[in-house]
Protein backbone atom coordinates (compact mmCIF):
# COMPACT_ATOMS: atom_id res chain seq x y z
CA UNK A 1 0.00 0.00 0.00
CA UNK A 2 1.15 3.49 -0.82
CA UNK A 3 0.12 4.60 2.66
CA UNK A 4 2.84 2.44 4.11
CA UNK A 5 5.65 4.03 2.18
CA UNK A 6 8.16 6.38 3.67
CA UNK A 7 7.27 10.09 3.09
CA UNK A 8 10.36 10.55 0.95
CA UNK A 9 9.33 7.58 -1.19
CA UNK A 10 5.89 9.19 -1.62
CA UNK A 11 7.65 12.33 -2.81
CA UNK A 12 9.47 10.23 -5.40
CA UNK A 13 6.09 8.84 -6.55
CA UNK A 14 4.76 12.37 -6.81
CA UNK A 15 7.72 13.38 -8.95
CA UNK A 16 9.05 15.80 -6.37
CA UNK A 17 12.26 13.80 -5.80
CA UNK A 18 14.32 11.46 -7.92
CA UNK A 19 15.66 8.14 -6.79
CA UNK A 20 19.13 9.66 -6.62
CA UNK A 21 17.89 12.11 -4.00
CA UNK A 22 16.98 9.36 -1.56
CA UNK A 23 19.28 7.94 1.08
CA UNK A 24 20.59 4.49 0.12
CA UNK A 25 18.43 2.63 2.64
CA UNK A 26 15.23 3.94 1.02
CA UNK A 27 16.16 3.33 -2.60
CA UNK A 28 15.03 -0.32 -2.68
CA UNK A 29 11.63 0.63 -1.24
CA UNK A 30 11.31 3.47 -3.75
CA UNK A 31 12.24 1.29 -6.71
CA UNK A 32 9.64 -1.25 -5.62
CA UNK A 33 6.99 1.47 -5.34
CA UNK A 34 7.87 2.93 -8.75
CA UNK A 35 7.71 -0.51 -10.30
CA UNK A 36 4.24 -1.14 -8.87
CA UNK A 37 2.90 2.22 -10.04
CA UNK A 38 4.33 1.79 -13.54
CA UNK A 39 2.77 -1.67 -13.74
CA UNK A 40 -0.70 -0.33 -13.04
CA UNK A 41 -3.09 -0.66 -15.95
CA UNK A 42 -4.06 2.86 -17.08
CA UNK A 43 -6.28 1.72 -19.94
CA UNK A 44 -9.76 3.28 -19.85
CA UNK A 45 -12.52 1.09 -18.43
CA UNK A 46 -15.39 0.49 -20.80
CA UNK A 47 -18.62 -0.56 -19.18
CA UNK A 48 -21.04 -2.85 -20.92
CA UNK A 49 -24.27 -1.31 -22.20
CA UNK A 50 -26.23 -3.47 -19.74
CA UNK A 51 -24.56 -1.77 -16.79
CA UNK A 52 -25.36 1.67 -18.20
CA UNK A 53 -29.01 0.72 -18.73
CA UNK A 54 -29.33 -0.51 -15.16
CA UNK A 55 -27.83 2.67 -13.74
CA UNK A 56 -30.06 4.95 -15.80
CA UNK A 57 -33.15 2.95 -14.87
CA UNK A 58 -32.40 3.53 -11.21
CA UNK A 59 -31.81 7.25 -11.79
CA UNK A 60 -35.08 7.70 -13.71
CA UNK A 61 -37.02 5.77 -11.10
CA UNK A 62 -35.61 8.01 -8.37
CA UNK A 63 -36.44 11.19 -10.26
CA UNK A 64 -40.00 10.12 -10.98
CA UNK A 65 -40.92 9.13 -7.43
CA UNK A 66 -44.13 10.75 -6.04
CA UNK A 67 -42.21 12.46 -3.26
CA UNK A 68 -39.83 14.04 -5.74
CA UNK A 69 -42.68 15.20 -7.95
CA UNK A 70 -44.49 16.69 -4.96
CA UNK A 71 -41.38 18.52 -3.86
CA UNK A 72 -40.81 19.90 -7.34
CA UNK A 73 -44.40 21.08 -7.46
CA UNK A 74 -44.05 22.83 -4.11
CA UNK A 75 -40.72 24.34 -4.94
CA UNK A 76 -41.34 25.51 -8.49
CA UNK A 77 -41.75 29.29 -8.93
CA UNK A 78 -45.12 30.47 -10.21
CA UNK A 79 -46.65 33.72 -11.36
CA UNK A 80 -49.30 34.97 -8.96
CA UNK A 81 -51.59 37.85 -9.73
CA UNK A 82 -53.11 39.75 -6.80
CA UNK A 83 -55.91 42.20 -7.26
CA UNK A 84 -56.76 44.51 -4.37
CA UNK A 85 -59.80 46.72 -4.26
CA UNK A 86 -59.65 49.27 -1.44
CA UNK A 87 -61.57 52.40 -0.68
CA UNK A 88 -59.56 55.67 -0.80
CA UNK A 89 -60.04 56.37 2.92
CA UNK A 90 -58.24 53.11 3.73
CA UNK A 91 -55.24 54.25 1.72
CA UNK A 92 -55.24 57.66 3.39
CA UNK A 93 -55.56 56.12 6.83
CA UNK A 94 -52.68 53.76 6.17
CA UNK A 95 -50.51 56.57 4.89
CA UNK A 96 -51.25 58.70 7.95
CA UNK A 97 -50.54 55.80 10.31
CA UNK A 98 -47.23 55.13 8.57
CA UNK A 99 -46.37 58.84 8.77
CA UNK A 100 -47.23 58.89 12.48
CA UNK A 101 -44.99 55.88 13.19
CA UNK A 102 -42.18 57.43 11.15
CA UNK A 103 -42.54 60.76 12.95
CA UNK A 104 -42.39 59.04 16.33
CA UNK A 105 -39.30 57.08 15.38
CA UNK A 106 -37.52 60.14 14.00
CA UNK A 107 -38.39 62.64 16.68
CA UNK A 108 -38.29 60.57 19.84
CA UNK A 109 -35.06 61.11 21.77
CA UNK A 110 -32.96 58.19 22.87
CA UNK A 111 -33.85 56.51 26.13
CA UNK A 112 -30.86 57.83 28.03
CA UNK A 113 -28.93 61.03 27.45
CA UNK A 114 -25.23 61.60 27.36
CA UNK A 115 -22.26 60.34 25.42
CA UNK A 116 -22.94 56.71 26.18
CA UNK A 117 -26.02 56.77 24.06
CA UNK A 118 -24.51 58.79 21.27
CA UNK A 119 -21.54 56.54 20.79
CA UNK A 120 -22.96 53.23 21.92
CA UNK A 121 -22.23 51.60 18.62
CA UNK A 122 -18.59 52.58 18.59
CA UNK A 123 -15.59 51.11 20.32
CA UNK A 124 -14.68 51.74 23.90
CA UNK A 125 -11.18 52.57 25.05
CA UNK A 126 -9.62 51.94 28.45
CA UNK A 127 -8.80 55.19 30.22
CA UNK A 128 -6.90 55.45 33.48
CA UNK A 129 -7.85 58.14 35.96
CA UNK A 130 -5.39 59.15 38.64
CA UNK A 131 -5.80 61.58 41.54
CA UNK A 132 -3.41 62.43 44.33
CA UNK A 133 -5.66 62.87 47.35
CA UNK A 134 -3.79 62.13 50.57
CA UNK A 135 -6.10 61.75 53.54
CA UNK A 136 -9.16 60.97 51.43
CA UNK A 137 -11.38 58.17 52.67
CA UNK A 138 -12.90 57.45 49.29
CA UNK A 139 -12.60 58.86 45.78
CA UNK A 140 -14.76 58.31 42.71
CA UNK A 141 -14.93 59.73 39.22
CA UNK A 142 -18.23 60.97 37.86
CA UNK A 143 -18.94 62.42 34.47
CA UNK A 144 -20.93 62.40 31.31
CA UNK A 145 -19.92 58.77 30.79
CA UNK A 146 -21.75 57.54 33.90
CA UNK A 147 -24.50 60.14 34.22
CA UNK A 148 -22.57 61.89 36.99
CA UNK A 149 -23.14 59.00 39.36
CA UNK A 150 -20.95 59.62 42.41
CA UNK A 151 -20.69 55.95 43.29
CA UNK A 152 -20.50 54.29 39.88
CA UNK A 153 -16.72 54.48 39.41
CA UNK A 154 -14.73 54.40 42.65
CA UNK A 155 -10.96 54.83 42.57
CA UNK A 156 -8.69 52.46 44.44
CA UNK A 157 -5.86 53.69 46.69
CA UNK A 158 -2.38 52.69 45.64
CA UNK A 159 -1.04 51.70 49.04
CA UNK A 160 -0.64 54.58 51.45
CA UNK A 161 0.89 56.97 48.94
CA UNK A 162 -2.27 59.04 48.61
CA UNK A 163 -2.58 58.15 44.93
CA UNK A 164 -5.99 56.90 43.84
CA UNK A 165 -6.55 55.26 40.49
CA UNK A 166 -9.07 53.46 38.35
CA UNK A 167 -9.38 52.37 34.76
CA UNK A 168 -12.65 52.71 32.89
CA UNK A 169 -13.79 51.65 29.45
CA UNK A 170 -15.10 54.85 27.91
CA UNK A 171 -16.89 55.18 24.63
CA UNK A 172 -15.21 57.17 21.88
CA UNK A 173 -16.01 60.86 22.18
CA UNK A 174 -15.34 63.81 24.43
CA UNK A 175 -16.33 63.55 28.06
CA UNK A 176 -16.54 65.94 31.00
CA UNK A 177 -15.82 64.64 34.46
CA UNK A 178 -14.70 65.45 37.97
CA UNK A 179 -13.44 63.51 40.95
CA UNK A 180 -15.66 63.18 44.01
CA UNK A 181 -13.66 63.05 47.21
CA UNK A 182 -15.34 61.59 50.28
CA UNK A 183 -18.68 61.60 48.51
CA UNK A 184 -19.18 65.36 48.59
CA UNK A 185 -16.17 67.35 47.42
CA UNK A 186 -15.97 67.78 43.64
CA UNK A 187 -12.39 68.15 42.41
CA UNK A 188 -11.15 68.80 38.87
CA UNK A 189 -8.35 66.71 37.42
CA UNK A 190 -5.18 68.83 37.79
CA UNK A 191 -3.68 67.08 34.77
CA UNK A 192 -6.46 67.87 32.34
CA UNK A 193 -7.99 71.02 30.87
CA UNK A 194 -11.17 72.24 32.50
CA UNK A 195 -14.21 74.22 31.45
CA UNK A 196 -16.94 76.10 33.26
CA UNK A 197 -19.66 73.66 34.25
CA UNK A 198 -22.39 76.28 34.25
CA UNK A 199 -22.81 76.10 38.02
CA UNK A 200 -19.79 78.21 38.91
CA UNK A 201 -17.46 75.21 39.12
CA UNK A 202 -15.20 73.46 36.64
CA UNK A 203 -15.31 70.15 34.79
CA UNK A 204 -12.27 68.35 33.42
CA UNK A 205 -12.18 67.27 29.79
CA UNK A 206 -11.01 64.03 28.25
CA UNK A 207 -11.28 62.99 24.61
CA UNK A 208 -11.34 59.33 23.72
CA UNK A 209 -10.48 58.37 20.16
CA UNK A 210 -10.36 54.98 18.55
CA UNK A 211 -6.57 55.26 18.67
CA UNK A 212 -6.30 56.11 22.36
CA UNK A 213 -6.98 58.87 24.78
CA UNK A 214 -6.19 62.53 24.51
CA UNK A 215 -6.18 64.92 27.38
CA UNK A 216 -8.56 67.28 25.65
CA UNK B 1 -62.38 62.78 4.85
CA UNK B 2 -63.11 66.47 5.20
CA UNK B 3 -60.45 69.13 5.58
CA UNK B 4 -61.05 69.74 9.28
CA UNK B 5 -60.46 66.11 10.04
CA UNK B 6 -57.24 66.05 8.04
CA UNK B 7 -56.03 69.23 9.74
CA UNK B 8 -56.80 67.75 13.15
CA UNK B 9 -54.83 64.65 12.36
CA UNK B 10 -51.85 66.67 11.16
CA UNK B 11 -51.93 68.71 14.37
CA UNK B 12 -51.96 65.50 16.41
CA UNK B 13 -49.00 64.25 14.41
CA UNK B 14 -47.10 67.44 15.18
CA UNK B 15 -47.92 67.56 18.88
CA UNK B 16 -47.73 63.91 19.95
CA UNK B 17 -43.96 63.45 19.39
CA UNK B 18 -43.21 66.56 21.51
CA UNK B 19 -45.46 65.30 24.27
CA UNK B 20 -43.77 61.90 24.19
CA UNK B 21 -40.34 63.58 24.28
CA UNK B 22 -41.47 65.53 27.35
CA UNK B 23 -42.56 62.32 29.04
CA UNK B 24 -39.20 60.76 28.22
CA UNK B 25 -37.29 63.72 29.69
CA UNK B 26 -39.40 63.58 32.86
CA UNK B 27 -38.74 59.88 33.17
CA UNK B 28 -34.99 60.36 32.83
CA UNK B 29 -34.99 63.03 35.51
CA UNK B 30 -37.09 61.06 37.98
CA UNK B 31 -35.25 60.69 41.28
CA UNK B 32 -32.22 62.61 40.04
CA UNK B 33 -33.38 66.19 40.43
CA UNK B 34 -35.95 68.01 42.53
CA UNK B 35 -39.55 68.21 41.27
CA UNK B 36 -39.08 71.92 40.52
CA UNK B 37 -36.05 71.27 38.36
CA UNK B 38 -37.80 68.36 36.68
CA UNK B 39 -40.80 70.46 35.76
CA UNK B 40 -38.72 73.36 34.47
CA UNK B 41 -36.38 71.16 32.44
CA UNK B 42 -39.28 69.35 30.80
CA UNK B 43 -40.58 72.71 29.60
CA UNK B 44 -37.16 73.93 28.45
CA UNK B 45 -36.51 70.62 26.67
CA UNK B 46 -39.87 70.69 24.89
CA UNK B 47 -39.13 74.20 23.67
CA UNK B 48 -35.65 73.15 22.56
CA UNK B 49 -37.01 70.11 20.72
CA UNK B 50 -39.51 72.33 18.92
CA UNK B 51 -36.58 74.47 17.73
CA UNK B 52 -34.73 71.41 16.48
CA UNK B 53 -32.15 71.47 19.26
CA UNK B 54 -30.84 68.32 20.95
CA UNK B 55 -32.51 67.52 24.26
CA UNK B 56 -29.95 65.10 25.70
CA UNK B 57 -27.39 67.79 26.73
CA UNK B 58 -30.09 69.61 28.68
CA UNK B 59 -31.12 66.49 30.56
CA UNK B 60 -27.50 65.69 31.21
CA UNK B 61 -26.80 69.17 32.59
CA UNK B 62 -29.77 68.90 34.94
CA UNK B 63 -28.60 65.49 36.15
CA UNK B 64 -25.09 66.89 36.66
CA UNK B 65 -26.49 69.73 38.75
CA UNK B 66 -28.54 67.31 40.81
CA UNK B 67 -25.54 65.06 41.42
CA UNK B 68 -23.42 68.02 42.51
CA UNK B 69 -26.06 69.23 44.91
CA UNK B 70 -26.46 72.53 43.11
CA UNK B 71 -29.50 74.57 44.23
CA UNK B 72 -32.55 74.16 42.02
CA UNK B 73 -32.62 77.73 40.72
CA UNK B 74 -29.00 77.51 39.60
CA UNK B 75 -29.61 74.19 37.85
CA UNK B 76 -32.58 75.62 36.00
CA UNK B 77 -30.59 78.72 35.06
CA UNK B 78 -27.70 76.58 33.78
CA UNK B 79 -30.03 74.42 31.69
CA UNK B 80 -31.73 77.49 30.30
CA UNK B 81 -28.35 79.05 29.48
CA UNK B 82 -27.25 75.89 27.73
CA UNK B 83 -30.45 75.83 25.68
CA UNK B 84 -29.86 79.46 24.68
CA UNK B 85 -26.26 78.73 23.80
CA UNK B 86 -27.30 75.77 21.65
CA UNK B 87 -29.80 78.05 19.92
CA UNK B 88 -27.02 80.53 19.18
CA UNK B 89 -24.83 77.70 17.93
CA UNK B 90 -27.65 76.51 15.69
CA UNK B 91 -27.95 80.00 14.18
CA UNK B 92 -24.19 80.12 13.58
CA UNK B 93 -24.29 76.69 11.96
CA UNK B 94 -27.12 77.72 9.69
CA UNK B 95 -25.19 80.87 8.79
CA UNK B 96 -22.36 78.55 7.78
CA UNK B 97 -24.73 76.79 5.39
CA UNK B 98 -25.52 73.74 7.51
CA UNK B 99 -29.25 73.31 7.11
CA UNK B 100 -29.84 70.45 9.54
CA UNK B 101 -26.86 70.10 11.88
CA UNK B 102 -26.55 67.01 14.04
CA UNK B 103 -27.03 67.28 17.79
CA UNK B 104 -23.33 66.62 18.28
CA UNK B 105 -22.32 69.59 16.12
CA UNK B 106 -24.82 71.85 17.88
CA UNK B 107 -23.42 70.75 21.23
CA UNK B 108 -19.87 71.33 19.95
CA UNK B 109 -20.89 74.82 18.91
CA UNK B 110 -22.37 75.45 22.34
CA UNK B 111 -19.12 74.25 23.94
CA UNK B 112 -17.19 76.68 21.76
CA UNK B 113 -19.46 79.57 22.74
CA UNK B 114 -19.17 78.53 26.38
CA UNK B 115 -15.41 79.12 26.43
CA UNK B 116 -15.62 82.52 24.77
CA UNK B 117 -15.52 81.91 21.04
CA UNK B 118 -18.00 84.07 19.14
CA UNK B 119 -20.82 83.04 16.83
CA UNK B 120 -18.76 84.18 13.86
CA UNK B 121 -15.84 82.04 15.10
CA UNK B 122 -18.20 79.06 15.19
CA UNK B 123 -19.49 79.87 11.73
CA UNK B 124 -15.97 80.19 10.31
CA UNK B 125 -14.81 76.95 11.92
CA UNK B 126 -17.78 75.07 10.52
CA UNK B 127 -17.12 76.49 7.07
CA UNK B 128 -13.56 75.13 7.01
CA UNK B 129 -14.62 71.78 8.45
CA UNK B 130 -14.97 69.90 5.21
CA UNK B 131 -14.50 66.13 5.20
CA UNK B 132 -12.53 64.46 6.66
CA UNK B 133 -12.82 67.11 9.38
CA UNK B 134 -16.00 66.83 11.39
CA UNK B 135 -17.37 70.18 12.55
CA UNK B 136 -18.03 68.87 16.06
CA UNK B 137 -14.37 67.85 16.28
CA UNK B 138 -12.91 71.17 15.13
CA UNK B 139 -15.30 73.10 17.37
CA UNK B 140 -14.40 71.03 20.42
CA UNK B 141 -10.67 71.16 19.73
CA UNK B 142 -10.81 74.95 19.38
CA UNK B 143 -12.91 75.19 22.53
CA UNK B 144 -10.45 73.06 24.46
CA UNK B 145 -7.50 75.12 23.26
CA UNK B 146 -9.22 78.23 24.53
CA UNK B 147 -10.01 76.44 27.80
CA UNK B 148 -6.29 75.75 28.10
CA UNK B 149 -5.57 79.47 27.90
CA UNK B 150 -4.84 79.88 24.19
CA UNK B 151 -6.25 83.21 23.01
CA UNK B 152 -9.33 82.56 20.80
CA UNK B 153 -7.83 84.08 17.63
CA UNK B 154 -4.70 81.96 18.02
CA UNK B 155 -6.76 78.85 18.65
CA UNK B 156 -8.62 79.48 15.40
CA UNK B 157 -5.38 80.16 13.55
CA UNK B 158 -3.90 76.92 14.81
CA UNK B 159 -6.91 74.81 13.80
CA UNK B 160 -7.02 76.53 10.41
CA UNK B 161 -3.29 75.98 9.88
CA UNK B 162 -3.66 72.29 10.66
CA UNK B 163 -6.56 71.92 8.22
CA UNK B 164 -4.74 73.85 5.49
CA UNK B 165 -1.67 71.69 6.02
CA UNK B 166 -3.83 68.60 5.47
CA UNK B 167 -3.14 67.15 8.89
CA UNK B 168 -5.40 64.28 9.92
CA UNK B 169 -8.37 64.69 12.27
CA UNK B 170 -6.37 62.60 14.75
CA UNK B 171 -3.61 65.23 14.61
CA UNK B 172 -6.17 67.89 15.45
CA UNK B 173 -7.15 65.92 18.53
CA UNK B 174 -3.58 65.90 19.78
CA UNK B 175 -3.33 69.70 19.74
CA UNK B 176 -4.52 70.32 23.30
CA UNK B 177 -2.10 67.72 24.66
CA UNK B 178 0.70 69.32 22.65
CA UNK B 179 -0.14 72.75 23.95
CA UNK B 180 -0.12 71.32 27.46
CA UNK B 181 3.28 69.82 26.78
CA UNK B 182 4.50 73.19 25.60
CA UNK B 183 3.18 74.87 28.72
CA UNK B 184 4.90 72.16 30.77
CA UNK B 185 8.11 73.14 28.98
CA UNK B 186 7.79 76.77 30.06
CA UNK B 187 5.90 78.35 27.15
CA UNK B 188 2.67 80.26 27.53
CA UNK B 189 -0.41 78.66 25.92
CA UNK B 190 -0.28 81.30 23.20
CA UNK B 191 3.40 80.67 22.49
CA UNK B 192 2.84 76.92 22.37
CA UNK B 193 -0.08 77.36 19.97
CA UNK B 194 1.91 79.77 17.80
CA UNK B 195 4.78 77.28 17.60
CA UNK B 196 2.42 74.52 16.56
CA UNK B 197 0.78 76.74 13.94
CA UNK B 198 4.19 77.67 12.49
CA UNK B 199 5.18 74.02 12.37
CA UNK B 200 1.94 73.09 10.61
CA UNK B 201 2.35 75.90 8.08
CA UNK B 202 5.93 74.82 7.40
CA UNK B 203 4.88 71.20 6.99
CA UNK B 204 6.85 70.03 10.00
CA UNK B 205 5.56 67.55 12.55
CA UNK B 206 3.90 69.34 15.47
CA UNK B 207 6.61 69.58 18.15
CA UNK B 208 5.88 72.42 20.55
CA UNK B 209 8.39 73.95 22.94
CA UNK B 210 9.14 71.68 25.87
CA UNK B 211 8.33 68.50 24.00
CA UNK B 212 11.38 68.23 21.80
CA UNK B 213 13.46 66.24 24.28
CA UNK B 214 11.09 63.40 25.05
CA UNK B 215 8.82 63.48 22.04
CA UNK B 216 5.97 62.39 24.29
CA UNK B 217 3.03 64.63 25.09
CA UNK B 218 1.89 64.99 28.65
CA UNK B 219 -1.11 62.72 28.89
CA UNK B 220 -2.35 61.67 32.29
CA UNK B 221 -5.10 59.52 30.80
CA UNK B 222 -3.11 57.30 28.53
CA UNK B 223 -4.15 53.68 29.23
Amino acid sequence: MIAGYHPLVKQVLDGELSLADLPPELRAEAEEAVRLVQAADRAPVILSSAVEDRVMAVVRGHAASPARRAWRWINAPRDIELRLRVRPWVLWGGALAAAAVLALLLTRPTSSPGPETRVASRDSVLVRFVLYAPGARRVAVAGTFNQWDRSAAPLVPAGTSGVWTTTLALPVGQHQYAFVVDGERWVVDPGAPAVNDGFGRRNSLVAVTAHGTRAL
Amino acid sequence: MNRCSLLLRLIVLAVVPGALAGQDVAKQLDGRVSPDVRKAVVTIAADAAARGLPVAPLVEKAIEGGAKGVPADRVIAAVRTLAGRMGDAMSALRAAGVVAPSGDVVEGGADALNVGLTSSDVRDLVRVSRPPYDASLTLRVAATLVALGVPPDQALQLVNAMIKAGRSPGDLLTLPAEVQAGVGGGATPGQAAAGLARAAAAGRPPVPPGQAKTGKPVNPHRP
